[in-house]
């Protein structure tokens, strides 16, 4: 009897978190399809807003910039993150504790202290030698230095997790190393590659804080022109970005649940 | 052993060697070039004079030091202080909502069907894949003056009339709390699955109140998830700049922000690194508290995030 009054209050709790979770991006879709220029109250439906996104040469420029910095910032941190995850797996038996430090520094940073820092640091840099000037190229290097973490510790634990007659087996069948790893390694590990590469590209568009603090002028990602829009005042444009921006993570939300599905 | 052996050994110690070299470098190379150094770089400065761009200067000095702990030019006032005060208190508030919210949800979780509970815990973490930029913009939407929710706070007396929700520390709270609930969802969640009910039904058959089973059964149990899920919480939330900059509106900083003011504006580079050193200070200590807190309590090899 009471345990079906104290199901009953988890269920109704577990409902209302969910509102809560879902609320802020429910009222950011919604707005998005306001015909009036108010953030406060709908007046109608309309599709001005996407309209105007689209015209929009700095959004557009935004959204470019956003996919570039995503895509090559996540290419450089599997390669790197793939093969300092096979190192840390093949010499597990050495005493890495530095290396795992040094591999756990970027993740424990609080972002805002990874951010001023690297800022500091390119603007130090370019000082003194001209290179790295603020742009894609400071923000690529950021990226891919919060991203290396990630893919190393997926790729590492995926190593971890099979069996080690494995590699035995691969030694015997193939000779050369070059061989060994495109036949046998890469093919056992392409599920961690690619959700390393989806978690790099995700973790990079998400980022703003860091971003923010090594973009120049010309290299805003969206996060930085939204955050720029809304404190110049609100324009419900941004409605319309957030909402497709929301409707990408939904969209990935799906995806890794039709992965899952086929998994089990 | 013979002599080939023994060649045979080095040479493959020499091997292993150059493998560890090359697999490891690069990754290495560049997390020390691009975040060790730049780092060190920025301890560095908050030991520099301020120059008159706001960039650092020689010589050295304290001076960003005291200016952080509120001594300036016209004497010393409380504003940092405040800030220091407020971020503190604003991690202990939101962290323990979260926990507080996260324990029933946790649990819940694991008393559903086997086949509803990814969904479920996939429900609960999508708003975190969106952008922080984007959701905070939602709550602002959500808490403006005008807004129903804030039409309702002021119909009860909460707030003054056509003052809105936001901006307020209130909002800030709103904004950690909702913003960090996924991360201690996932580590509790993990604890309650693997929970050994036999403990909470031995507790029944004692005839413990319900608080003291959860206490002396549940609460152990899950201990090991909750300070996992405290680390993921509270560290970030001590060093956030997103949420108080757009839901405190000027009035509810946090240290993030104090930090993030003296780059953005250019205005004291040195005070501004030196408020991330205070940050990293907090960071580690937090670790290691929490390591410490586990290893006493046992399951302290769990707590390693």
């Amino acid at each position: 009897m009471r345990k079906r009054t104290l199901k009953r209050g988890l269920s109704a709790f577990w409902w209302l978190t969910l509102v809560f979770l879902y609320l802020p991006l429910a009222v950011v879709v919604l707005f998005s399809f306001n015909a009036a220029n108010s953030a406060a109250s709908m007046t109608g439906l309309s599709l001005r807003w996407y309209h105007q996104l689209f015209a929009n040469d700095q959004i557009m420029s935004a959204f470019g910039n956003t996919l570039v910095l995503a895509l090559t910032s996540s290419l450089i941190a599997l390669v790197i993150g793939c093969l300092i995850g096979y190192g840390m797996y093949r010499h597990r038996h050495r005493k890495l504790g530095w290396l795992i430090v040094l591999i756990y520094l970027p993740i424990v940073l609080p972002d805002i202290v990874f951010g001023i820092s690297e800022m500091a640091f390119f603007v130090k840099v370019n000082e003194l030698t001209g290179l790295l000037g603020p742009g894609l190229g400071t923000m690529i290097i950021a990226h891919v230095t919060f991203q290396i973490p990630f893919v190393a510790l997926i790729v590492y634990s995926r190593f971890v997790g099979l069996d080690p007659s494995l590699f035995e087996a691969a030694k015997d069948l193939y000779a050369s190393p070059f061989k060994r790893v495109v036949h046998f390694m890469l093919p056992t590990i392409k599920p961690a590659l690619i959700s390393a590469f989806f978690l790099s590209f995700t973790l990079s568009v998400d980022d703003f804080v860091i971003s923010f603090f090594t973009s120049g002028p010309e290299s805003a990602t969206l996060p930085i022109y939204i955050w720029g829009a809304i404190k110049k005042g609100v324009s419900p444009e941004i409605n319309a970005i957030a909402t497709l921006m929301i409707a990408a993570v939904a969209l990935a939300a799906l995806a890794s649940l039709v992965v899952n599905r086929r998994k089990a | 052993m013979t002599d080939t052996a023994v060649l045979g050994r080095s040479q493959g110690m020499v091997r292993e060697a150059r493998h560890l070299l090359f697999t490891v470098t690069p990754g290495a190379a560049w997390i020390i070039v691009f975040l060790v150094l730049p780092s060190a770089y920025l301890m560095g400065v908050a030991f520099m004079t301020n120059g008159p761009y706001g960039l650092p200067q020689m010589p050295l000095s304290l001076d960003s030091f005291k200016q952080l702990a509120g001594f300036g030019f016209l004497g010393w006032s409380p504003g940092n202080l405040y800030t220091l005060l407020r971020s503190l208190w604003q991690t202990l508030v939101a962290t323990g909502l979260v926990v507080i919210v996260a324990y029933p949800i946790a649990y819940y979780i694991t008393t559903c069907r086997a086949k509803w509970r990814p969904i479920m815990l996939l429900l609960v973490v999508v708003p975190s894949w969106t952008n922080q930029v984007i959701r905070t913009f939602g709550w602002m939407n959500l808490l403006a003056p005008g807004t129903p929710l804030s039409s309702v706070a002021e119909s009860l007396g909460l707030i003054a009339p056509n003052m809105g929700l936001y901006p307020s520390n209130f909002a800030v709270t709103l904004g950690l709390v909702y913003n960090f609930l996924p991360f201690m969802v996932l580590p509790l969640y993990a604890a309650f699955e693997k929970l050994d009910t036999a403990q909470v039904e031995a507790a029944q058959d004692l005839y413990a109140t319900p608080v003291k089973a959860f206490w002396h059964a549940v609460f152990p149990q899950t201990l090991p998830g909750l300070l996992a899920g405290i680390v993921l919480v509270a560290i970030p939330a001590f060093g956030m700049y997103v949420i108080p900059e757009l839901l405190g509106g000027g009035k509810a900083l946090m240290l993030g922000n104090l930090v993030a003011n003296q780059f953005s504006g250019g205005s004291n580079w040195p005070l501004g690194a030196a408020g991330a050193i205070l940050m990293l200070l907090a960071t580690f200590a937090g670790l290691y508290a929490m390591r410490r807190i586990g290893k006493r309590l046992g399951g302290g090899e769990e707590v390693v995030i």
